[in-house]
């Protein structure tokens, strides 16, 4: 799903939580995962000027059963130069509240981040049933 | 050039193109009759031009941008045809329609040629491309004044009783209603003189770092102006997720439902909701 304008960010939430719903995941768990994918979205919009977000459902390879979802944000923006920095508690180079992404990180169960200065950045974060 | 044969046909045929056209948009769709006469006329100046630009000198790219009384009249059309619910390809039919009749006369007369055949076809496909435009056009601006209304429906700042106001917010929180909602907000309780404002969040679907930090705006900047802000209608999950979001709400009353935010803002104003009986 691209994410190039405030009503995308909108729509993402809206079908990570959907997508959440249908895996069977608890009220909580999915508003956990809206929200995750609504942060996610916004850092995409604001900070790395327009992206892509995917969510898809994790499956055991044998048993075909939904393991968990995975939130991708993607990203050809400045990149983060201290990605250590960037995680910590209401550090913000824009006009956020800087908890954003420690917000993202304690509301999933994995977080990962890659990014390079000029390239681009890339969040994988990912929640298990 | 061998445009002469194609204006002869064209020429010979007017009126009863023109009939068969008026007719069989008629038939097209569901046109209500009263607008008939409207319909009618907008047909007939759109026919003279249409005429106009097929009696010209072929060339090999007619453009009709620039072909203002046509533009005008076909953006009436649509317009007309929008305002009614049909769909565009209802629109793009109405010209079909005059240039199928219009080839059936045409192959069927004697010295015409291909390059006449070609110079329909080139008009018609441009005129096939302006109809759509223009359909675009009218659904853009109606989505555009639709989401404008919506904008205003959805922040309304009720007075729940003297001195209190209640926000109730429903839907998505972005930029652009945050600062409606803070602008109306803020003259409510103005003009008010306000002094316990209830911000009912039961409606809002998510509540993220950003939804919060407009919702700071809001109640600092009321704050500034008299008034205590109740927050009420978060969601278990929703107060989780902002707790692990790590955002607080510091000097906000706040209460789960919104019954509960009703008897606290009363309470600041001093007042009470007391069964008839105890009065008496």
């Amino acid at each position: 799903m691209a994410i190039n304008a405030e009503a995308d960010i909108q729509a993402a939430c809206r079908a990570a939580r959907q997508l959440a719903e249908t895996l069977g995941f608890s009220r909580a768990a999915a508003y956990h995962i809206a929200t995750a994918a609504s942060e996610l979205a916004a850092n995409v919009l604001f900070h790395g000027g327009g992206g892509w977000l995917h969510a898809q459902a994790l499956f055991d390879a044998q048993t075909q059963q939904a393991l968990g979802l995975e939130v991708l944000a993607l990203d050809h923006g400045p990149g983060i130069a201290d990605i250590a920095l960037a995680l910590t508690e209401g550090y913000s180079t824009g006009k956020g509240l800087g908890c954003g992404l420690p917000g993202v990180k304690r509301l999933m169960d994995d977080f990962m981040i890659e990014s390079a200065v000029g390239a681009g950045t890339c969040v994988k974060a990912i929640k298990w049933r | 050039m061998t445009t002469i044969a194609l204006q002869q046909v064209l020429h010979e045929q007017r009126s009863a193109l023109l009939t068969a056209w008026i007719t069989q948009v008629a038939a097209l769709g569901d046109q209500h009759s009263v607008h008939e006469h409207a319909l009618d006329a907008l047909l007939r100046s759109l026919f003279d031009d249409i005429l106009g630009i097929l009696e010209r000198q072929p060339t090999a790219n007619p453009s009709l941008e620039h072909e203002e009384s046509l533009a005008l009249a076909l953006r009436q059309l649509v317009g007309e045809q929008a305002r009614h619910g049909s769909s565009a390809s209802t629109c793009v039919n109405v010209v079909l329609t005059l240039k199928h009749l219009m080839s059936a006369q045409v192959v069927t007369a004697t010295d015409v040629t291909l390059e006449d055949m070609l110079w329909l076809e080139q008009v018609f496909e441009q005129l096939t491309l302006l109809t759509v435009t223009a359909f675009l056009a009218i659904r853009e601006r109606q989505i555009t004044q639709q989401s404008l209304s919506l904008l205003e429906l959805s922040t309304p700042v009720l007075r729940l009783w003297h001195r209190i106001l209640l926000l109730p917010l429903v839907g998505v929180i972005d930029t652009v209603r945050a600062r409606q909602i803070t602008e109306s907000l803020l003259e409510a309780i103005a003009r008010y003189e306000a002094r316990v404002t209830i911000l009912d969040l039961t409606g809002v679907p998510v509540l993220d770092t950003s939804v919060a930090q407009h919702l700071m705006k809001t109640i600092d900047a009321a704050r500034l102006l008299g008034t205590r802000v109740v927050m009420t209608g978060i969601s278990p999950e929703g107060a989780q997720t902002l707790t692990k979001l790590g955002i607080r709400f510091a000097d906000v009353i706040s209460r789960a439902t919104l019954r509960a935010g009703i008897a606290e803002a009363l309470l600041l104003v001093g007042q009470q909701i007391s069964p008839l009986e105890g009065k008496r």
